[in-house]
């Protein structure tokens, strides 16, 4: 406890706004939204007792700022020699192991972050994506295919989950049989709050459990690769050099984590809200299908605001500073809370339309701009164009037939399920 | 016309490489190479566009 009572935290009062219960987070994002909104309006930066989202209690966790306005969280963005991301890009304090283990790259700082994800970095250029549209584009095709004869389906497992993960899987070089294990270890992350994901399992012992799992396929994967390369990043990762040093077993396994993650988890939420979003505007759907190709550039870009599929993002200060005038303390653990940007009256007229034609359309959902700024973009709006081209011209009448069911969850935006209906084609 | 490039900002992301690939490119080493600084005025527009789209703000056009 003597690290609390001496920390320049302490005694620092809480702002009566709740973003730290399990409740919060176990509500829905309009919900959510009615506190960000008043707090937008109020008190741009305030302080909030740590999360009871949390894996485990963490007496050193004294808190964390809240920033809800888009301007804020694009300056906090792009102070990166300030708002360091070196001490941890999530909301609660994780056990070391797993904080290492998952995050690789997204939670270095200069000079190191600049070099290990240069590593990557071509392979996700438009460049690079316009060579494999075509694989892209087939993988959206077999989904679809797959789906047509059945009349209903789950949209989330049949389909929003099955793309983004054969498309990161074939560029990361991760076998068919492997996939679905994969991608089903990735909803781990935040998720330990959901029962879905636990299934009454402890959770510290079913993370390092999962953790160990990835950890143990990678290094396999890793070793293939080493002895027979081939045109994939895990080959590229196996053989790079940083400052004449090949990458660690353990530096090779966390860029396979943050990459699974990534590619898995974000696109598949904004897959699976935007299905959910065109049924609720039937009229946004049929503007958009009256000039497919000349309107989805911009629709993909409210597609990803209205989905938010990652709502918080942390750093941490580095140094004494201030923020949209408010002292910030070294340490001090600062929150963005990006579903909150996207919804800032202050930059979006209407916020609460899903309008496709939305322009200019500045929403976080890739990142505030700064040098952590999402390398997938083009990966996404590619996958969420080829999904929905496939979709609304094939299944021209399919809908969803019911409520997403969300998983209980403070980073991902996530959708457990959503069914859909649609005339089956044989 | 000058093609101003911050490498501090830079996320190396190609947005730029996919608006003008003539003028910007992403190497081999993962990093944003700016193959003509002071790219032709035919290519204004292409290049202005290319610019714009930085997510990150590293780059900008001079005269």
């Amino acid at each position: 406890m003597t690290a609390t009572l001496n920390s320049p935290r302490a005694g620092r009062p809480y702002d009566e706004a709740d973003l730290s219960s399990l409740a919060f987070w176990q509500a829905t994002a309009e919900e959510r939204e009615r506190t960000f909104a008043m707090l937008r309006a109020e008190r741009p930066v305030t302080w909030h007792p740590r999360s009871e989202t949390a894996m485990f209690d963490d007496p050193n966790d004294e808190g964390f700022w809240a920033v809800v306005r888009h301007r804020d969280l694009v300056e906090v963005t792009k102070r990166h020699d300030d708002f360091v991301s070196g001490q941890g890009i999530v909301f609660e304090s994780l056990p070391p192991e797993l904080l290492d283990a998952g995050q690789s790259f997204i939670a270095m700082d200069r000079p190191r972050h600049t070099k290990i994800r240069r590593l990557v970095s071509s392979a996700f250029t438009p460049r690079q994506l316009r060579r494999i549209d075509d694989r892209i584009r087939a993988n959206a095709k077999k989904i679809v295919d797959d789906l047509a004869p059945r009349g209903e389906a789950d949209w989330v497992t049949d389909a929003a989950l099955l793309l983004p993960m054969h498309n990161i899987c074939d560029m990361i070089g991760i076998p068919e049989a492997d996939r679905l294990r994969v991608a089903e270890r990735s909803r781990y992350v935040g998720g330990w709050n959901d029962p879905e994901v636990m299934r009454g399992r402890p959770i510290l012992e079913t993370m390092f459990n999962n953790m160990v799992e990835g950890r143990e396929f990678t290094l396999w994967l890793a070793g293939q690769r080493r002895e027979d390369p081939k045109d994939d990043l895990m080959s590229a990762l196996v053989h790079a050099e940083v400052d004449g040093e090949g990458l660690t077993d353990h530096e090779v396994a966390a860029f396979f984590s943050l990459l699974t993650i990534a590619g898995n988890d974000t696109t598949r939420q904004s897959l699976s809200l935007t299905m959910h979003a065109l049924t609720q505007f039937p009229e946004q759907r049929a503007w958009l299908m009256e000039d497919f190709e000349g309107r989805i550039g911009t629709a993909v870009e409210e597609f990803v605001r209205w989905a938010t599929p990652i709502m918080t993002f942390r750093r941490t200060a580095a140094h004494d500073t201030e923020l949209a005038g408010v002292p910030i303390t070294a340490g001090d653990k600062v929150i963005m809370f990006y579903a909150s940007a996207n919804w800032d009256t202050e930059v979006f007229d209407h916020p609460e339309r899903f309008d496709l034609s939305r322009t200019p359309n500045p929403h976080v959902s890739f990142g505030g701009g700064g040098i952590h700024h999402c390398l997938g973009i083009q990966l996404a709006r590619t996958q969420i164009t080829a999904l929905y081209r496939e979709v609304l011209h094939r299944l021209p009448d399919i809908e969803a037939v019911g409520e997403p069911v969300f998983g209980v969850n403070n980073f991902f935006h996530t959708v457990n399920h959503l069914p859909v209906r649609f005339t089956p084609r044989p | 016309m000058r093609v101003v490039h911050d490498p501090d900002q830079c996320a190396n992301l190609g947005m730029c490489e996919g608006v003008e690939p003539g003028v910007f490119e992403i190497g081999a080493d993962g990093m944003l190479v700016v193959l003509r600084p002071e790219p032709p005025e035919s290519l204004r527009a292409s290049v202005e566009a290319a610019c714009a789209s930085c997510p990150t703000g590293a780059l900008r056009i001079e005269g």
